[in-house]
């Protein structure tokens, strides 16, 4: 803190400006640009983390200080894994695998690829979830002569509701994890028993909207049940390392605690641990080409944006404004437990389906870690950490930018002829996403408060 | 040598409103495996080639630039490939167009000879850089023939 004091000083002395004022402007400033999509987000975060610098708010030290590598490791080493088990073709033999299961009944198809989505969305990224089984998903229904919009509209509710469930199903979830660190566990048991509710009850409007109303003939549904899954493995002896590693890292983050190991380490050596069991025995020519693939798939645009965010949020922090907020916040709730755990339920909820919930959860980190003190220690914020990842992830389903996932739907639902307008989708989406926040409300309540 | 020597200026064309079942029985008919539409003024709007016409025949989820790159799994028959066919027959030629890479009429034999081996075509529109009007078509034959002309 007293070498911040003395970086601060040059804030000053550059601008004129009160370094908190810098900061704090900056920051904004950030924001604004992020939410007009103008400029790449990781662009627009790297050039606000330089300024944090250049403005003498921080200095290189302290700003690499605030990037939290565990979670950047833990989310390119996942990267990796999915980007060379998807090669292997198991999600697409998934994905027919549960359709055949129901007899291609259109509305028994939807229901199991919501729940698959949903499966997939709590053990891998949901973009990447979503980019796998929507064209699955577009092939059925063109074969079905249904409509898809029920099926990707469900994509993108069921994406959102089963990242929620575990510490690396969303990066929400990865950064409070990683800020607290809460493991793998402490997820399953706190926020998958609700994430099990939400789904099934959001699963009954769907079913009352579309669900029953949907009808494909005999003939076209048995064109579903010749579709053979077998052949969508394309490589068994790969298929066979991917499973076995991803079982290992998934063993790994549950025991990680007990091991004294975090979660990046866990990734980032299961995916070293996959390279080279697909790279061996090759030459060095197929080797390298293997992991250029690999790494290639690695999205650097998250990964950046997350370094120069946590930059920017740090240099925030540092000024002790978010502090100064989080005494505004429990001066407003009266340093009430429930009224605290409520407000930020709600209100990262119907923020999060606005603006993205990366940086906003970035910034009520910081914040919630400074109300310590008045809730009786680290403990006593349990609650206020539940609250926010149920708020900032379900959140995302209220409109159609709420998540990167829903915008990558939406680009398919486009390019294949039955576009997903935003308010249609807000009509439909924003009720279902409050009433999976007032299930959460009554988990929260019952459970915690 | 130019595009302008190189070319047939009177290639067979198709115009915007034609279907996609005129434009089928052409391709076959005279064993062409591109052609140009073009609208009343003689502007290029884009190619209909035999790869609009496979295109036509597969789903939209295999098309689709994050589509499945692997179908294996699909068990169709012909007959099924030909009713996805026949449900798109009467669409303007204008919903399946390939926009390709043209040549110019002043663009270098060599240039245009790259444009095909890129492009993976054997044929490249010459359009006119002012208008937009098609002024002709280079086909790979046209450039073997040239080629070996001189040899012979």
């Amino acid at each position: 803190m007293f070498m911040h004091d003395s970086t601060v000083a040059s804030a000053a002395v550059i601008f004129g400006l009160n370094p908190m004022w810098y900061a704090a402007i900056l920051f904004i400033l950030t924001y604004v640009v992020i939410m007009t999509e103008r400029i790449n987000r990781a662009i627009v975060a790297l050039l606000a983390a330089g300024l944090m610098i250049f403005g003498g708010v921080l200095n290189q030290e302290a700003a690499i200080r605030g990037v939290d590598f565990n979670t950047i490791g833990l989310l390119i080493g996942m990267m990796v894994i999915v980007a060379i088990t998807r090669q292997s073709g198991v999600f697409q033999y998934l994905a027919i695998w549960s359709a055949k299961k129901v007899d291609a009944s259109p509305w028994g198809i939807l229901a199991m690829l919501s729940v698959v989505t949903a499966v997939l969305s709590a053990l891998l990224d949901n973009v990447t979830t979503v980019l796998l089984i929507v064209p699955i998903a577009l092939l059925i229904t063109e074969e079905l002569k249904v409509s898809a919009y029920p099926y990707l509209f469900s994509m993108i509710v069921f994406s959102n509701i089963g990242g929620t469930a575990t510490l690396i199903g969303d990066p929400p979830n990865i950064m409070i994890g990683s800020a607290l660190g809460l493991t793998f566990n402490d997820f399953v048991l706190n926020t998958a028993p609700v994430i099990m509710i939400v789904l099934l009850a959001t699963l009954i409007p769907i079913y009352l909207i579309w669900g029953r109303h949907l009808k494909a003939a005999a003939e076209d549904r048995q064109r579903v049940m010749d579709f053979n899954e077998r052949e969508a493995i394309t490589d068994a002896s790969l298929l066979k390392k991917c499973l076995a590693v991803i079982a290992a890292v998934i063993m790994g983050f549950v025991f990680a605690h007990a091991l004294g190991l975090e979660a990046a380490t866990v990734a980032l050596f299961g995916a070293a641990a996959l390279l080279l069991l697909q790279c061996w025995p090759h030459g060095a020519d197929d080797q390298s080409k293997h992991v250029t693939e690999a790494f290639t798939e690695v999205e650097w645009i998250t990964i950046f944006f997350f370094v120069g965010l946590f930059i920017v949020v740090h240099g925030l922090d540092s000024t002790g404004l978010l502090k100064l907020l989080a005494d505004h916040l429990l001066a407003l709730t009266g340093g009430d437990l429930t009224a605290t755990a409520m407000t930020i339920l709600w209100s990262s909820a119907v923020l999060s389906a606005f603006v993205d919930n990366i940086p906003f959860v970035a910034t009520m980190i910081p914040l919630i870690k400074a109300m310590a003190p008045t809730f009786g220690g680290p403990e006593g914020l349990m609650p206020l950490w539940w609250a926010l990842s149920l708020g900032a992830c379900l959140g995302g389903n209220g409109t159609l930018i709420g998540a990167s996932a829903n915008l990558v739907v939406a680009g398919f639902a486009e390019r294949a002829g039955q576009p997903i307008r935003f308010v249609p989708f807000l009509l439909m989406a924003f009720p279902m996403m409050l009433m999976s926040i007032a299930i959460s409300t009554v988990y929260l309540y019952w459970r915690y408060l | 040598m130019t595009a302008k020597t190189l070319m047939n200026p009177n290639p067979m064309t198709l115009s915007p409103s034609d279907t996609v079942a005129i434009a089928a029985d052409r391709i076959l008919q005279h064993h062409l495996r591109h052609l140009p539409v073009v609208d009343a003024q003689g502007h290029y709007l884009g190619t209909f080639s035999v790869y609009s016409l496979l295109k036509l025949t597969l789903p939209k989820a295999v098309l689709d630039k994050h589509g499945l790159d692997n179908v294996s799994f699909v068990t169709e028959h012909v007959a099924h490939l030909a009713q996805r066919f026949g449900g798109r027959r009467d669409e303007p030629v204008t919903n399946w167009l390939n926009i390709h890479e043209v040549a110019h009429p002043e663009t270098p034999a060599m240039e245009i000879m790259l444009l095909m081996l890129h492009g993976r075509t054997t044929s490249v529109p010459v359009v006119n850089k002012e208008n937009g009007r098609l002024e002709g078509i280079v086909s790979f034959w046209d450039v073997l023939e040239k080629v070996r002309g001189e040899n012979a």
